[in-house]
């Protein structure tokens, strides 16, 4: 898993790459708290290159949209494949969270 | 190699140290005995010439002296040639003034006086210590044709003849120097006779025997013809010449040597006789003709080296002997504690790290090897405590962590067929967690006689703290469902309870159902778990549609939908987590949803033991050998149909 960070306007852009399971969803939290540390309140995170997730890495969806929803910022995905939107559909986070389908609509 | 490899430390040093000083010892034995080969060589030739030399002087002195004799008598005699009866005179007075000389003759020509006859001669010789004086020639002994008369009297040359045994006088070896005289007739010189003189070649034979060189080197003379007139071997004196004894012995070098000395040639040279190394040194007697010569064997020259040799030998095995046996005990002393130390590391090896070492006294590598076993017993106990110390701290966790899964294997019902007395209903579930214990959890009990309770969920992530979390939402599920015919209401209690002060953002994921048996009908909720595939009786199977609602846990107050559906006879229900379509193999390829459902339409089975078996099966299958990353959690249900 990597992540990478640009700043867009008002939003950070976070591109996932990779997966995030079990073995790694702690280095996922780590990255993305660090994120937020540095003051950024709106992140969108593309999920372009993300091609699994396990139950623990949607638990770091969670806490991050609620640490972001605490700040008043805000958390927007984007770009993701069909599996992962699936995995989101079945698990009803497709609910929870502001899903884009691409980057520009994210920004918006 | 192999059989020295085999032996002690101290024998292997023994044997390259021995070996060594054995090379060295050869090599100085070697060029000890070649440069003193050399010098012996150079030496005893030298002496040999010197010999040779000195007993050619010797023997000459005597010779010329004996021609200096003559020479001045032939002076008186041709001066008183007139006076024949001073004649015998002459030849006495010869013999009283010379010891060595045995027989002296003056031997006239043929008529040379008329008055004294044919022959005159006067001759006188020792008998004993008497001189007698005689005439010699008569009809008998024509003296005339004799050698010592003939070949001076030829040649008109002095002559030594050849040496000869005196029948006459002892029997003694002899030999006899002729020399011409002359009258003088009107100034012209003509041979008047011969004058000879006898000697006895004892003193000569003496001189030459006393010649001793090494063990059995000798000197001896060879007349002119090759006779040996002396030898160490009485037996071929006069009766051998160099030649027959050439033949004899088969030596061509001897032979040859022979020639050398016909011809008057001085020499040294190695020749084999009777297969013995001779070296042979010969010089010419000038005045007679004769040679000398010296002969001593290379073996006897060669025998004080080889001696020498031989005693250095003895020492040296000796010296040797005692160097192996002094060295084998000092390294056996130096390396002694080394067997120690083999036997305290073997020790240490059992576990005994508290065995004695060997004290060393000394300040060497042994001191060294002493403070690194030291050193060595000292760090293994410590790392053997801190290993005993983490192994029990690890096994206290292990069995609180068996202790914790019998505990959660202990909440999930486990008893199959679960409900035997009631025909309407099959059930059959499995829990098989990644770790000891796990987050995925199943239910199911009876509300009331004709309500059946069952429900499947998943904790986000694993191990222990998802199995607490797994504890608490069964606990909760037991004491809310009872009293509750609604799904959803269920679910939202749960939640409420689980959302408070859930800190961590911990979730479930959960789909629970309630089937009436009478009617088959179903209500149910699912709060974003996978969707459960439903069989109907014709084997067409299916997933449940997927709902919008979210895993519980996550917040407070959420309104969970709930929904219903009729089961018919022989209809059938697979519930799974997640756990089983993404199961992963070596190529990171998930069991994923086609598979499962593309193997439950296989199975085509009413049994739902059957059902669950066989989708495990398949799993294993896919999964080959690669470790299993989530917990996997099956259950099956058949609606038999209601039976009046």
């Amino acid at each position: 898993m990597e992540l990478t960070t640009n700043k867009k306007g008002d939003f950070t852009i976070a591109e996932i790459n990779g997966r995030i399971d079990t073995t790694n969803y702690n280095e996922f939290e780590t990255q993305i708290m660090d994120v937020i540390e540095k003051g950024e309140k709106n992140i969108i995170l593309n999920c372009e290159g993300l091609n699994y997730i396990s139950s623990s890495g949607l638990r770091v969806f969670l806490i991050t949209q609620k640490k972001l929803m605490g700040l008043k910022g805000k958390l927007h995905l984007c770009n993701m494949q069909p599996a992962i939107k699936e995995i989101f559909d079945m698990s009803g986070f497709s609910s929870i969270f502001k899903i884009f389908n691409t980057e520009e609509e994210a920004l918006e | 190699m192999e059989i020295i490899s085999k032996k002690s430390l101290a024998s292997r040093i023994v044997f390259y140290v021995a070996a060594f000083c054995v090379l060295l010892f050869l090599i100085s034995l070697s060029v000890f005995y070649f440069f003193s080969k050399k010098s012996i060589e150079e030496k005893t030739i030298e002496n040999a010439l010197e010999i040779t030399q000195n007993t050619v002087l010797k023997t000459e002195q005597v010779l010329i002296s004996s021609e200096k004799i003559l020479n001045n008598y032939r002076w008186l005699i041709e001066k008183n040639i007139a006076y024949a009866d001073s004649m015998e005179a002459y030849t006495r007075r010869i013999l009283q003034m010379n010891p060595e000389i045995i027989g002296c003759a003056i031997a006239f020509k043929p008529d040379f006086f008329p008055e004294k006859g044919y022959y005159f001669s006067p001759f006188t010789y020792r008998n004993k210590d008497l001189l007698v004086s005689t005439q010699l020639g008569n009809e008998e002994y024509d003296y005339f044709v004799m050698d010592w008369y003939q070949i001076p009297a030829t040649l008109e040359k002095p002559y030594w003849s050849e040496p000869y045994y005196d029948t006459g006088g002892g029997n003694a070896l002899m030999t006899t120097y002729s020399m011409p005289f002359y009258s003088s007739n009107n100034g012209d010189k003509e041979l008047a006779g011969i004058i000879t003189i006898d000697l006895s070649l004892e003193w000569f034979t003496d001189i030459v025997s006393s010649v001793k060189i090494l063990e059995t080197g000798y000197a001896s003379v060879i007349s002119r013809n090759g006779t040996f007139v002396t030898h160490p071997n009485t037996d071929i004196i006069m009766n051998q010449t160099i030649f027959s004894f050439a033949a004899e012995m088969q030596s061509p070098g001897l032979r040859q040597i022979g020639r050398n000395m016909q011809a008057g040639k001085t020499g040294f040279e190695d020749v084999v006789v009777n297969g013995r190394d001779l070296i042979v040194s010969y010089k010419p007697l000038l005045t007679s003709n004769w040679t000398l010569a010296v002969v001593f064997s290379r073996d006897e020259m060669y025998a004080p080296l080889r001696q020498i040799s031989l005693v250095l030998i003895f020492i040296i095995v000796i010296g040797m002997a005692l160097m192996v046996f002094i060295v084998k005990k000092i390294v056996e002393q130096q390396i002694a504690p080394l067997k120690c130390f083999a036997r305290s590391s073997i020790e240490i090896a059992e576990g005994n790290f508290n065995t004695e070492l060997p004290d060393i006294k000394t300040e060497d590598e042994m001191k060294e090897l002493h403070n690194a076993f030291v050193h060595m017993q000292t760090d293994l106990k410590k790392y053997i405590k801190n290993l005993k110390e983490t192994t029990s701290a690890k096994e206290k966790i292990e069995s609180e962590l068996r202790i914790a899964r019998e505990i959660q294997m202990g909440m999930i019902p486990k008893i199959f067929p679960p409900f035997p007395d009631t025909p309407e209903i099959d059930l059959y579930a499995m829990l098989e967690p990644a770790k000891e214990v796990g987050g995925d959890l199943y239910d199911f009990f009876m509300i009331d006689d004709t309500h059946l309770c069952y429900a499947i969920g998943d904790v986000s992530g694993k191990g222990v703290p998802a199995s607490l979390f797994m504890a608490v939402t069964r606990t909760l599920l037991r004491s809310v469902a009872p009293k509750q015919r609604s799904t959803s209401e269920i679910v939202n209690n749960l939640n409420n309870s689980l959302a408070i002060g859930n800190e961590s953002s911990m979730f479930v994921t959960f789909f629970i159902g309630i089937i009436n048996l009478k009617t088959g009908e179903m209500n149910y909720t699912n709060a974003g778990h996978n969707p459960p595939i439903i069989i109907h009786a014709d084997n067409k199977s299916e997933f449940f549609e997927i709902t919008q609602d979210i895993p519980i846990g996550l917040f407070e107050n959420y309104d969970y939908t709930e929904k219903t559906r009729v089961l018919s006879e022989n209809d059938r229900l697979f519930l799974y987590t997640d756990g089983i379509t993404e199961a992963e193999n070596w190529d990171e390829e998930l069991y994923s949803d086609e598979r499962l459902i593309k193997c439950i339409r296989a199975i085509n089975s009413l049994d739902p033991t059957e059902i669950v078996m066989k989708v495990a099966r398949d799993v294993v299958v896919h999964v080959n050998d690669c470790q299993q990353s989530d917990d996997l959690t099956m259950m099956s249900i058949i609606y038999k149909g209601s039976k009046k």
